[in-house]
Formats: C-alpha cells, sequence, structure tokens
C-alpha cells in the first residue's frame, strides 16, 4: 500500500481533494479494499457532523422535490464491478438473437468492411499485462464490467473510450482446432472484428476500442476467423 | 432507535436499517417510500448545505437538486457498502462543496484565501461550529480533537475548502493537513462509535 496515497483518505471523505488528486485517489480506492473500508467509516462519520447542524428548511421545499420527481426518470441498477446474472448485462437469448440478426442483416448491407483480424498471442508477459490493467483502471472514464458467459464462466471487461482500449479477460474453454473465439467490436449497426483467440484457458486480450463502440462481443468461429459472427455470442459486455 | 428517531431526527447513530430499506424502495420507483425518506432526512441534509453554502435561497435550490438526485440514481446505493444516512449526506455534501468551487473562478478564492489569512477564517468558523453544532455526542467528539485536527476537519467539512486551501488558510504544510484531516476523522470515527 502506498502510505502518501492512502493519508488521503481523510481528505476525500471530506470532500476536500483537488480534482487531480481526486481521479489519482479514486483509481488507488478500485485497487485498495482496505482503502475502501476506511473511506466507508470515515464518510459514515462526517455524515454525523453534517447530521449535527441540521436544520428544517421551508415546507414549501417538499412539494417542490415531490412533483420534480415525477418528472424524472429514475437510473436502471448499476451493474459495475460485480458479477451479475446473464439477463442483467448480457442481452437475455431470445432478444440477443433478433438484435444480433438484426445487426449483421444491417452489417451486411453496408459495403464489404476490410477487417484486418489479427491474432493476438497468448497471455502476454505477465507485468505487462498487469501494468496495461492498471492503466486501463486508471483511466477517468473507465468501464468495468464482469459478466457471465453463456455456457458458463466469466469474464472481465474493461473499458476506456479516452485510452481506445479495450481488455478482455476470461478462462475460456477449449476448442478443438477446427475453431477459434473472435472478439467483435460493435457500434450502432456496424459489427468489426477485433481478433482472434485460439484455444482454451486464461486468455487475455487488449485490442482497440474504435470510436462509437457500444459493446465487445465474443463468437466461436471457423478456425481463422470469420467477416462477420456466424453463430450467437458467448458474451456480449457494454462497453460505455 | 426508533423513539430517539422521532423525537431528535437529526440524532441518527450507527446502521439505521429502516432507512436503509427505504433507499432500496426508492430506487424502484416507490415514491412513498421516498416521500418517507425526505421527512427523515431532510433536515440533516438542509442543514448540512446551509452550513456550506450559507446563502439560504441558495441552499434550497442545492437541498432540491440533492434530493431529486437521490431519487434519480437510488439505484446506485448498495447497502453493503454503506448506510443509507451516509450515501445521501456524501451527496449531500458533494453537491454543497461543488456550489461554493463553483461560484468563484478557483484563483479569485485562491486569492480570497490568500487575503483573509489565517485567523479570521478559523475564528468564524469555529464560532459558529461551538454554537450551532447540536448533538451532545459529537460536539463532545470534536472537543476531543487537537486543535490542528478540528481546524482542518470543520474547515474542509462545514467551510466546504479543499484542503491546499484549508493549508493555506492555517499556513501549516500541506502534508500536515492531509495526515491531521485523516487522524482527526478516524478519531471523531472511533469516539462516536461509527460502524463500519
Amino acid at each position: 500500500m502506498n502510505d502518501e496515497i492512502h493519508t488521503l483518505s481523510g481528505a476525500y471523505a471530506l470532500n476536500a481533494l483537488p480534482l487531480r488528486e481526486l481521479g489519482e485517489f479514486e483509481g488507488h480506492l478500485s485497487r485498495c479494499e482496505t482503502c475502501t473500508i476506511e473511506v466507508r467509516g470515515l464518510q459514515a462519520t462526517a455524515a454525523r457532523l453534517g447530521a449535527a447542524v441540521a436544520e428544517m428548511p421551508p415546507r414549501a421545499l417538499k412539494s417542490r422535490v415531490m412533483a420534480q420527481i415525477t418528472e424524472v426518470r429514475q437510473e436502471p441498477p448499476q451493474v459495475e464491478e460485480e458479477e451479475e446474472p446473464p439477463v442483467a448485462e448480457v442481452v437475455p437469448l431470445r432478444r440477443r438473437g433478433g438484435r444480433w440478426a438484426l445487426a449483421l442483416a444491417a452489417a451486411s448491407a453496408v459495403a464489404a468492411v476490410s477487417i484486418g483480424v489479427i491474432a493476438i498471442n497468448e497471455i502476454q508477459a505477465r507485468d505487462a499485462t498487469i501494468q496495461e490493467t492498471q492503466s486501463l483502471l486508471a483511466a477517468p472514464d473507465a468501464v468495468v464490467r464482469k459478466v457471465r458467459m453463456v455456457g458458463g464462466g466469466t469474464a472481465t471487461v474493461i473499458a476506456s473510450g479516452d485510452r481506445g482500449k479495450v481488455m478482455f479477460t476470461s478462462d475460456l474453454p477449449p476448442l478443438d482446432a477446427s475453431k477459434t473465439y473472435q472478439m467483435w467490436v460493435i457500434g450502432g449497426e456496424q459489427i468489426r472484428s477485433a481478433g482472434l483467440m485460439d484455444g482454451g484457458g486464461v486468455r487475455t486480450a487488449t485490442v482497440n476500442l474504435p470510436a462509437g463502440t457500444e459493446h465487445l462481443g465474443v463468437t466461436v468461429e471457423p478456425a481463422g476467423g470469420s467477416q462477420q459472427p456466424t453463430t450467437e455470442p458467448i458474451m456480449l459486455a457494454k462497453v460505455v | 432507535m426508533g423513539f430517539v428517531n422521532d423525537v431528535v431526527p437529526i440524532t441518527i447513530t450507527g446502521r439505521n436499517p429502516e432507512l436503509d430499506e427505504l433507499l432500496v424502495l426508492v430506487a424502484r420507483g416507490d415514491e412513498a417510500a421516498f416521500e418517507r425518506l425526505y421527512d427523515r432526512l431532510i433536515a440533516s441534509v438542509f442543514g448540512l448545505i446551509r452550513r456550506v453554502v450559507r446563502d439560504r435561497a441558495q441552499a434550497e435550490e442545492v437541498a432540491q437538486e440533492v434530493m431529486v438526485e437521490v431519487w434519480r440514481s437510488a439505484a446506485r446505493f448498495d447497502p453493503a457498502r454503506g448506510s443509507a444516512m451516509s450515501w445521501v449526506m456524501t451527496v449531500a455534501h458533494r453537491r454543497a462543496v461543488d456550489r461554493v468551487r463553483s461560484a468563484q473562478a478557483s484563483t479569485d478564492r485562491e486569492n480570497r484565501v490568500a487575503q483573509m489569512g489565517g485567523d479570521v477564517a478559523y475564528d468564524h468558523v469555529a464560532e459558529t461550529v461551538t454554537t450551532r453544532l447540536e448533538g451532545e455526542r459529537v460536539r463532545r467528539c470534536i472537543d476531543g480533537l487537537t486543535e490542528l485536527q478540528r481546524q482542518a476537519v470543520t474547515m474542509a467539512y462545514y467551510g466546504g475548502y479543499s484542503y491546499p486551501e484549508v493549508a493555506g488558510l492555517l499556513k501549516v504544510p500541506l502534508g500536515t493537513v492531509k495526515t491531521r484531516m485523516r487522524d482527526g476523522l478516524v478519531r471523531l470515527r472511533d469516539c462516536m462509535g461509527v460502524e463500519r
């Protein structure tokens, strides 16, 4: 644990960090469980300081608030860094089929896009992967999803539009030699290949995230990969 | 617990499962639950915002924004990660601080801080804290802090100052202020018996 950054927990709980350090500390928090627990306790303490200066506002405020909420749409449940059932994160099977088919049809109507399939090697040097992960996680717009894969297992997807990268990692079931895993970046009506992952076992791949990408998908394709997906995705994760 | 809350809604201590449950219901669009949550928390929310923002009309605006924000983003609340009270007050404090910080361009604010000098600012904050703090326990716990811990914590929390601003006002090194904010809060936490 970095002692220097750890001492910021008090200032953080008091909302007293300047913007630059705020981003840095939140990045640190996402990796430091001890710090997260400490921050929660300190925030609860600060809340008590707030409650100690309680004061009733005018009654009219309540009518204004109650009227306003009838016009404000609520956010759907959050799905960050927590494993959730496939229905919450991955588009449900029936809808996925429809959506995937629709996207496919639309894509094939578009002039054939050169897809530039790149083969992704087995896990790169471990250090490089960890460094890459941390760098992505530190991006202010980083999105982290842990999703269930169709057929079992989970995958973690870390994406940053700012960095233009998305990282996928999962323990993939082995495939026979005639097949390969293929990643796809999906935005609007366009599905583009993002690379192949051969074989099975733990696979970590970082690929470019073109602007406008909304989902990262993985399918099982014939060895060598396909121009467009030919099977239903075994994983589909939102990257925005 | 229920008795204490009914009589003095401001002295909510530790976890309050009822409030947590209400906020979970709010996340599902339950307006009646929201109204009950409002009744239970609005005095704390408004009092804190008023303390930071000062101006009453602006404090009402911010309090309205905060409660609507609570409604809108209630799904983000996770009872496993903290209490509803803490969650709502964190939202309220952030909004109040945003309001005072955006009210002045940062350079103006730095100039103002430089001109004010430490003594003036501290006396003002210390006085208002002493005269307005409610809740015996909280006041007693604050009294148990060292002078510098108390200044650092109250200027940041009630004054809405960032830690570099507090350091400038008190003329102490940045590192000292960071440390005092942390150990001051830790001491308060232990004194108040806040559940973690």
